[in-house]
């Protein structure tokens, strides 16, 4: 059932034409903590365009938690409800904690049949008596998003190991740090290099209650980078989304790696 | 040109530190309907934007420390040590006579410089305030006053050398 939403949304997202995907988030009750003797937060696990209004739930069934020394741990419970699912998970250790829902690196085939779109779990090799005679179009990727967050309880640690699966986010500012006029700097990469002219939307919470979406529009330099100052406190979404052609591959012609990264900008 | 840069820059290095004293006239303003006693940190940050020294904390529990954001953030979370060290208990709104040397977290001395006294206020169900005073420690006597805010009545602050 969870498996199943979750292929439908995924779905959804690989059909957008445009740069950027169908928006997946979580989100944490808290961001930074004080405590003496651990602190619980919840978390919201949802697929939505709205930011930070749920829409669709996402399964909870991958959702991990990398605590400050690394260990991979589960949440202590979940829920999955029509519009979300949420997490509950108590951080014991003080240090920088990093959520994510992260599914695996996928093929997918799309084609067009007349008008109508069609797409398959399959990738190039696979396709052999998958697809009907009159398919069109017919482009397959390899593709993987990160849905991901930091919370930090008392010091902040460094929690940014990064595996070389297509597009990473490397806080160079940490995300407890953030806090409003004051310039964020984060990293990507792509296959464990850095890599520039990846498009970069950052939303402000609230979306729903504006006219205006606002998205800031950033796009990596030549060292992966980009810069960018919260104007006002308050809790952000950043889409990042990278494309590569990989013509001389048997499996797939294009790779798209996706970034959804939710982080707060604090008081000053 | 080059030359007076240069002799200006020579000069500005001499300079070392002069004891001076700090003195806050702290207000905390009288609030009405539910009231909890705020929350407070005072502290000095570099030219920066680094907290070199925390002056003051009014606290209870830890579970709420995160909320004087910017203390939190800039001191207050790297260093329990400190925390634990410089802790006391809330006070209810009035006036607080209150000085102290112009030391780092470390008691040594501050350098001549540019700096920034903060002062942040954090109350339960009412609201948070930050009040922002560059200063400068360089041998000279320099006073200010506070404008009040939501949560504070104005505030006298001044730099002694002593």
């Amino acid at each position: 059932m969870n498996l199943k939403t979750l292929i439908v949304v995924a779905l959804t997202c690989a059909i957008s034409t445009q740069a950027l995907a169908h928006s997946r988030w979580i989100l944490p009750t808290h961001f930074n903590l004080s405590a003496e003797n651990g602190e619980w937060i919840m978390v919201d696990i949802t697929a939505s365009n709205e930011t930070f209004n749920v829409d669709k739930a996402m399964g909870a069934d991958y959702v991990q938690i990398i605590t400050p020394n690394g260990d991979v741990t589960r949440p202590s419970s979940t829920y999955k409800g029509h519009r979300k699912s949420v997490a509950d998970y108590f951080l014991k250790s003080s240090g920088t904690y990093k959520l994510t829902n992260n599914n695996k690196p996928t093929y997918m085939t799309t084609y067009k049949v007349g008008e109508e779109r069609k797409r398959i779990w399959a990738n190039k090799a696979e396709l052999v008596g998958k697809l009907p005679k009159n398919a069109k179009e017919i482009k397959t990727s390899y593709r993987f998003a990160r849905i991901e967050s930091y919370v930090t309880m008392n010091a902040p640690s460094d929690n940014f190991k990064t595996d070389g699966t297509l597009l990473e986010l490397v806080p160079v500012t940490h995300p407890s740090d953030i806090a409003e006029n004051e310039q964020v700097t984060f990293k990507f990469l792509f296959n464990g290099k850095a890599q520039k002219n990846v498009a970069v939307e950052v939303i402000a919470d609230g979306a729903r209650y504006r006219n205006d979406p606002q998205a800031l529009k950033l796009i990596s330099n030549a060292k992966g980078e980009i810069n960018f100052t919260p104007t006002s406190a308050g809790r952000y979404l950043l889409i990042a989304e990278h494309q590569e052609n990989t013509p001389d591959s048997a499996l797939a012609g294009t790779q798209v790696g996706t970034v959804f990264l939710t982080f707060e900008a604090q008081l000053n | 040109m080059l030359l007076t840069l240069i002799s200006f820059t020579t000069n500005a290095h001499k300079s070392t530190v002069h004891p001076t004293e700090i003195t806050i006239e702290l207000a905390l303003k009288q609030q009405s309907g539910e009231y909890h006693r705020p929350y407070v940190a005072s502290w000095i940050e570099s030219s920066k934007g680094k907290s070199v020294r925390t002056l003051l904390l009014w606290r209870e529990q830890a579970k709420w420390l995160k909320d004087i954001r910017r203390w939190w953030r800039k001191a207050g979370r790297k260093d329990p040590v400190l925390v634990d060290g410089i802790t006391a208990a809330t006070r209810a709104a009035g006036k607080f006579q209150l000085s102290f040397l112009a030391q780092d977290d470390n008691k040594k001395l501050l350098k001549n410089g540019q700096y920034t006294l903060f002062i942040e206020v954090v109350r339960e169900n009412g609201g948070r305030a930050i009040i922002r005073q560059p200063f400068s420690l360089n041998g000279s006597k320099e006073t200010f006053t506070l404008a009040a805010t939501n949560e504070t009545d104005q505030i006298k602050f001044s730099v002694s050398p002593k």
